[in-house]
C-alpha cells in the first residue's frame, strides 16, 4: 500500500512538470511571431554586423557557401567546367572568353572571389563588371556616377570590401526592399516602372531581377544597358540588338562563321517573366527565400539557391503533391530542355564549321554568306538565352522549348545557306 | 458481509458520491470538449495563427474547428480522434518542431472533404461526385485558410 503511493505521487509529480513544462513552451513563452527592428547605420555593408539583429536570416545566409550539387542535376553551386558536360561550348565561343573560362556559378558570398579568379577578366577589364558583385557599389556609383563604368576594374578593387550582402536589397534602418544596381533602375524606367513605389511582392523579384538579366556595355561609356526597349522575349531583344544601340554591334567576331556574335548573361528575370510563375504573381522569393521554421519561429530564408532543396518550403506552399512528384515534375522539364539544348549547341557548332569552310571557298556569294551568318547569330542567341540562364529551362518550360526549336531550324537554315553560298556540302 | 448488514445506508453512502462525482465529470468532460473545439482555443497555439487569422475572414466564420477538422461519425470516434489529434499538436507545439508549411495528412484530408459534402451534398448531388467521393479541397483548397504567402511576411515589432 505504501510502496503503490510513492509510484503515485512519483507518477502525479512527473505529470505535474510535463504540464508545466507544456504551458511554459505553449502559452507563456510562446516562439515571436515579430521581429525587432535593429538600427543598423547606413554605411554597413558587413553582413556579420547586420546578423548580429537578425541572426535566423544571417544563419540562412551564410548557407550560401555551401557548394552542393542541385537534386535535379542542373544549376547547384558546384564551381566546374561547363564545356566537360557541353563540349560545343568551346567551339560556339571560340574567339572570346567564355571559351577560355565558364564555370557553373557559386553562391552570393563568393561573387567578389569568383571575379577575381575568372580568366575572363584581365588588366583591361573594365569597373563595369563590378557592377553586380558588391554592395559597394552602392558608395561608389554615388561618388563616381557612371564614370566608374569606365575605370579600370583594378583601380576601383580596393574600394570592394564585400560581396553580395544583406545591403544589396535590404535598407538597414527599416529593413525595406530596395535595389542598387542603377541599370536596372534606368531599365525600369524606360518601361514606365518607378522601382522606388514598387509593391512589396514585387520587389521580392525586383532585388534579383536587378541582377538576375541581359545586359550589354555600352561601347563608348561601357555603361551597363538592359535590352528592354522592345520587351523581355528573347525574340524582342534580338530585335533590339539588331538596330545597333547606340554603336553596340557585337559581342565579338567569331573566327570560323565570321559571324558578329552576342553572348547572353543570365536572362533569369526575363525568363521567368514570360513563364506560368512569373505570370501567376509568383515572385524570386516565393520559391527561393520561402518562409522556414527554426524552433518554431518563423523566419525568411536567405540561402538562395534551388527550390528543390527545400520542396516542402517552396512548392508544397500551393502545390499538393508530395515532395518527390513536384521533384520528378522539374526533373523531366529540365532533362527534355537540356536535350534540345545540346542538340541546338551541337547544330550551331556544326554551323559555324560549314560557314567557316564556304568562307574560305574559292567561289562564294557573299550576300548569301552574309544571310547564312545572321541566321547564326540569331540562333546562337537563342541557345545562348537557354543555356546562360539558371533554370534549365524550368522559369519558363514551353518558352524555353519553344526558342530552343526556333534555334536548332536556325542552325540548319545557316548550314543550307551557307551551303548554297559555296556549293559545299557539310 | 457489510451490504447485508446495512444495505440501505451503503449503497447511499456508495450511490450519491458516485452520482455527484459522475456530474462533475461529465460537465468537465463537455465542457472541455467543447472548450478545446473553440475556434480560440485552437488560434491560441503559435503554430495555429496564421490559420486561425485566414479562417476569421473567411465565408465559413461562423463554423468553429472541429465542425470541418473532426470526422463526421459518433460521439466515442470524434472524442478518440480529439485526443490523438490533441496529444500530436500538444508534442510538437512544445518541441516546436512542426514545418514550415503544415499541410494534411490523407486521413485529415478526407474527414474535411467528407464534413464538406456534409453539408454542400445537394450541390453535387447530380454530378459523378455524388459517387465516386467528392474529393472538395483539390481545387477548393484555399477557400477556408488562404494561401501562405497571403501573409504579407513577417511584420517589425511596433
Amino acid at each position: 500500500m505504501k510502496s503503490r503511493n510513492i509510484i503515485l505521487k512519483v507518477l502525479m509529480g512527473i505529470l505535474l512538470i510535463v504540464m508545466i513544462i507544456v504551458l511554459i513552451r505553449v502559452f507563456w513563452q510562446a516562439p515571436p511571431s515579430t521581429l525587432r527592428l535593429a538600427s543598423i547605420i547606413d554605411s554597413e555593408y558587413d553582413p556579420a554586423v547586420w546578423g548580429r539583429y537578425y541572426p535566423l536570416e544571417y544563419n540562412s545566409y551564410l548557407k550560401n557557401k555551401e557548394m552542393t550539387p542541385s537534386p535535379t542535376g542542373f544549376g547547384g553551386s558546384e564551381k566546374y567546367q561547363k564545356s566537360t558536360k557541353e563540349p560545343e561550348i568551346l567551339i560556339n565561343f571560340k574567339g572570346m572568353a567564355f571559351s577560355k573560362d565558364y564555370t557553373e556559378d557559386r553562391g552570393h558570398p563568393y561573387a567578389m572571389d569568383d571575379l577575381k579568379e575568372t580568366k575572363r577578366v584581365g588588366p583591361t577589364t573594365p569597373g563595369s563588371c563590378m557592377t553586380c558583385k558588391t554592395a559597394n557599389l552602392r558608395d561608389i556609383y554615388k561618388d563616381m556616377g557612371w564614370n566608374y563604368a569606365k575605370t579600370p576594374l583594378a583601380e576601383l578593387l580596393p574600394r570592394i570590401k564585400h560581396s553580395i550582402v544583406c545591403a544589396n536589397c535590404h535598407q538597414p534602418q527599416t529593413m525595406k526592399l530596395r535595389v542598387l544596381n542603377p541599370a536596372f533602375i534606368e531599365a525600369m524606367q524606360k518601361r514606365g516602372i518607378d522601382v522606388a513605389r514598387a509593391s512589396r511582392e514585387d520587389m521580392r523579384s525586383y532585388v534579383c531581377g536587378q541582377c538576375h538579366s541581359e545586359y550589354y556595355f555600352e561601347p563608348e561609356t561601357k555603361r551597363v544597358i538592359f535590352p528592354w526597349d522592345k520587351g523581355l522575349k528573347p525574340q524582342d531583344m534580338y530585335a533590339y540588338y539588331k538596330e545597333v544601340p547606340s554603336g553596340f554591334d557585337m559581342d565579338w567576331l567569331h573566327p570560323d562563321s565570321g559571324a558578329k556574335m552576342l553572348k547572353a548573361q543570365h536572362p533569369d528575370f526575363e525568363m521567368w517573366s514570360g513563364g506560368v510563375h512569373g505570370k501567376s504573381g509568383v515572385s524570386c522569393a516565393d520559391c527561393h527565400m520561402p518562409f522556414m521554421r527554426d524552433k518554431g519561429q518563423k523566419y525568411t530564408s536567405h540561402w538562395v539557391t534551388s527550390p528543390m532543396k527545400h520542396v516542402q518550403a517552396s512548392c508544397r506552399t500551393c502545390h499538393t503533391q508530395d515532395e518527390q512528384w513536384l521533384l520528378e515534375r522539374v526533373k523531366s522539364t529540365q532533362n527534355n530542355v537540356f536535350q534540345l539544348q545540346r542538340i541546338a549547341g551541337q547544330t550551331i557548332a556544326r554551323a559555324h564549321n560549314a560557314l567557316g569552310k564556304a568562307s574560305a571557298a574559292a567561289k562564294v556569294n557573299q550576300g548569301d554568306l552574309e544571310r547564312a551568318r545572321e541566321l547564326i547569330r540569331n540562333a546562337q542567341w537563342f541557345w545562348d538565352f537557354v543555356a546562360a540562364e539558371n533554370s534549365m529551362g524550368f522559369h519558363n518550360p514551353d518558352g524555353a522549348l519553344n526558342i530552343l526549336g526556333q534555334s536548332i531550324d536556325l542552325a540548319h537554315q545557316a548550314i543550307a545557306t551557307a551551303n548554297r553560298a559555296a556549293g559545299t556540302q557539310y | 458481509m457489510i451490504i447485508e448488514k446495512s444495505p440501505k445506508s451503503s449503497i447511499a453512502k456508495i450511490l450519491i458520491p458516485g452520482i455527484i462525482i459522475g456530474v462533475v465529470v461529465s460537465a468537465i468532460a463537455v465542457l472541455a470538449y467543447h472548450q478545446s473545439g473553440d475556434a480560440r482555443f485552437c488560434g491560441s497555439c503559435h503554430s495555429m495563427k496564421p490559420v486561425h487569422h485566414q479562417w476569421k475572414v473567411s465565408n465559413h466564420q461562423q463554423f468553429t474547428c472541429t465542425e470541418c477538422h473532426l470526422p463526421d461519425t459518433h460521439i466515442a470516434g470524434k472524442v478518440a480522434y480529439k485526443i490523438r489529434a490533441g496529444l500530436n499538436d500538444l508534442v510538437h507545439e512544445t518541441a516546436r518542431d512542426y514545418q514550415a508549411g503544415i499541410a494534411f495528412s490523407e486521413r485529415s484530408r478526407q474527414i474535411v472533404n467528407r464534413n464538406c459534402v456534409r453539408c454542400h451534398a445537394s450541390t453535387i448531388a447530380k454530378t459523378p461526385m455524388a459517387q465516386d467521393g467528392a474529393n472538395c479541397l483539390n481545387c477548393h483548397r484555399y477557400l477556408v485558410h488562404g494561401r501562405g504567402q497571403d501573409e504579407g511576411g513577417i511584420k517589425f515589432e511596433k
